[in-house]
């Protein structure tokens, strides 16, 4: 314990400079600025900077990318409160209660109680963080190739299943060309290259940066051209409005805290992300609620569970990413590939190779709360003007640096066609209901699982068993098995109807 | 969906195509390798599942147009499909026609202005109205063109194309 804070210390006493603040601060009002845009997403935010940090040393680079992504996924709510379109995903549950404040004329109050929300979801992902991390990363030294094959396995299941609403088999599937696309190139156990179809481009793979900048920015800006614009809703100036709730904090500290957990939870899943950490958090908020009757109608506790459980996903969801290489959402899955660019290993050994990066982490997330906190009180003016910014200007420039961005890392006009290309792909499959994240998450954990499965069996020398036997393997299939059977509608309605019936038994005997 | 009924037999193909390519990769005997780590394992699993999940979607969307429970589009259908589309011809042209052909700048500067133009410009303005849209989308397309070649090529010390 006193260990966890001397090294939080050293590494608060490190980052504190000048310079590393500058960059906290311009990174997180970038990060607002780009999540308030409606179509600018903290995946794609990320996956821009990406590109700009690579003459950045490390630290620097690493704190610009995590202040860019907590500055997005609560800049999101901006939009959400005043044009009931939420700027990223992650603020969907946001609009529900924040846009009939700003109709009520309470747009400043509501944006006031988001952005405390923000920061106290954070702050309670941070601690889950330097708590969890540590304690994860020393199981996962206990993973084998069988282990690993299953983790790879779980995560495409389970990030399918909760990403693609009614519709499991779409994420499945997308799991699925996730890993397809991880095939290409050349493999990890005899260096044989596989499907590169005489392209000699492809014989490395396909590169993650300019995927991920195809999927999540041209994708973007065509979704953006195709849906309707929206209109701003004005704030009016209430006096002391724009001020931070901490009466309203205290009087839902339960919700607070209980978004917080949820939020750090649904982020330690792979690849679900910070809009199913939002609706769970607004959900349980809800369903515990005494005030149910306003949800909906601009209830500030609802507002305040689906910002704080959207802000402790971020913390979350850079737990597995930095312990096992297994990212929990879409930003995270770029962060991994921005800390291999810089030289860090994400993955188990991160806590014998680089044990102090954790906790750097941690103070590089708690800048970035101190940012939002403070811009988002007081800078609420300059982002109702960000977003009277017109798309046609906009979206041209976004585009120019999603082109830019990728030619940038290896100097080849390929990735750009690779971005074009991921981009029309990634736009189809959205508009045919297809979700990105379990697609992302494939492309990431493609090798992975491919190795594993082929080592394990290398081993094993062919035999199965031991992927069925080992005790975390047992674990690993219970999980997928009942995700894959929950996702089946008969299973499903049985099940829950056989549980109605026995809490029913229950409360009558 | 309706377009599930079409997109599964494609997915069908291509795991089928899969599970044939990774079934037909070479095995590597030559270099004596496990048996269980050939290169076409991960692949041929892959096609398989695939395959099988696209008869499941199209077993789905089948149940679905049967009971008539079916959207042509999962968002809103109220979106502009010709901005879009000149959108992406616009993006496509930039990308792959004139980055390479051109200097970055220059190709930038152009993409930046014709996008502006495209979308701002409408037949009921007046002459004037459109003098202003053509200057404003010049004026921006040469403000970003030179501020993104100048910071990649100064700051990130990147040879642009």
């Amino acid at each position: 314990m006193i260990d966890t804070f001397v090294r939080l210390g050293d590494a608060f006493a490190t980052l504190t400079t000048w310079q590393m603040l500058f960059h906290a601060a311009w990174a997180t009002l970038l990060g607002i600025a780009v999540g308030s845009l409606p179509g600018l997403t903290a995946t794609m935010g990320v996956a821009l900077l990406t590109t700009l940090t690579y003459a950045l040393p490390r630290d620097a680079a690493i704190m610009v990318l995590i202040c860019m992504y907590v500055g997005a996924i609560y800049g999101g709510s901006r939009s959400a409160i005043l044009l009931n379109i939420p700027g990223t995903p992650a603020s969907a549950a946001t609009t529900l209660d924040g846009f009939p404040l700003a109709k009520q004329g309470r747009a400043a109050y509501a944006m006031s109680v988001a952005t405390t929300g923000s920061s106290l979801g954070t702050l309670i992902g941070i601690a889950m963080l330097v708590a969890l991390a540590p304690a994860l990363s020393n199981l996962a030294l206990k993973f084998g190739s069988f282990e690993y094959f299953w983790l790879a396995v779980f995560g495409v299941v389970i990030s399918g299943q909760l990403t693609a609403g009614n519709a499991p088999v779409k994420g499945y599937i997308a799991g699925i060309l996730g890993l397809t696309v991880a095939m290409v190139g050349s493999e990890g156990l005899h260096a044989y290259v596989r499907f590169s179809f005489g392209f000699s481009e492809l014989n490395g793979g396909i590169g993650l940066i300019p995927a991920m900048v195809g999927a999540f920015g041209f994708a973007e800006v065509l979704m953006v051209m195709w849906q309707p614009k929206g209109a701003v809703v004005r704030s009016q100036r209430e006096k002391g409005a724009g001020l931070p709730r901490f009466r309203e904090t205290w009087k839902y500290r339960v919700t607070v805290l209980r978004s917080g957990i949820i939020g750090t939870f649904v982020g330690l899943i792979p690849g679900v992300g910070e809009d199913i950490g939002a609706w769970a958090s607004y959900a349980a908020a809800k369903r515990a609620s005494k005030e149910k009757d306003q949800y909906g109608k601009g209830s500030i506790e609802g507002l305040t569970a689906a910002e704080t459980g959207n802000s402790a996903v971020v913390p979350g969801a850079l737990i597995p990413a930095l312990t096992l290489a297994v990212p929990g959402s879409a930003p995270a899955a770029v962060l991994i590939a921005a800390l291999f660019i810089h030289g860090i290993r994400p993955g188990p050994m991160i806590m014998i190779e680089q044990p102090d990066f954790i906790y750097s982490v941690a103070v590089m997330l708690l800048f970035a709360t101190v940012a939002i906190f403070a811009f988002g009180i007081s800078l609420a003016p300059v982002f109702e003007f960000v977003l009277r910014i017109p798309r046609e200007r906009l979206m041209p420039v976004v585009f120019a640096l999603c082109v830019i961005g990728p030619y940038a890392l290896t100097q080849r006009i390929f990735d750009i066609w690779v971005m074009v290309f991921f981009g029309i792909f990634g736009f189809a499959l959205r508009r045919l209901g297809y979700p990105m994240a379990p697609l992302v998450l494939g492309i990431i954990l493609g090798d992975l699982l491919d190795k594993n499965l082929r080592r394990g069996l290398t081993l094993s020398d062919g035999d199965l068993s031991p992927f069925f036997t080992r005790p975390l393997c047992m674990v690993f299939v219970a999980l997928i098995a009942f995700t894959i059977l929950a996702s089946i509608p008969t299973i499903r309605k049985n099940t829950s109807f056989i549980a109605g019936s026995l809490l029913r038994l229950g409360k009558d005997t | 969906m309706r377009a599930d009924l079409y997109t599964a037999p494609l997915l069908f193909l291509l795991g089928a195509a899969m599970a044939y390519g990774g079934w037909t990769m070479d095995r590597l005997e030559i270099r004596q390798i496990h048996p269980a780590s050939i290169p076409g394992l991960v692949p041929m699993l892959l096609g398989v599942s695939l395959a099988i999940a696209s008869v499941v979607l199209f077993i789905q969307a089948r149940a679905q147009v049967a009971a008539n429970a079916v959207s042509d589009m999962p968002e809103q259908a109220t979106g502009s499909r010709r901005d879009m589309i000149v959108a992406a011809l616009l993006c496509c042209i930039y990308a792959l026609g004139l980055i390479g052909r051109l200097p970055f700048p220059a190709a930038t500067g152009l993409f930046v202005t014709a996008f502006i133009i495209a979308f701002e410009a409408h037949r009921d303005m007046s002459r004037a109205q459109l003098v202003k849209v053509c200057i404003i989308g010049a004026g921006l397309g040469i403000a970003v063109a030179a501020t993104i070649s100048v910071l990649f090529r100064y700051a990130f010390l990147v040879r642009l194309p």
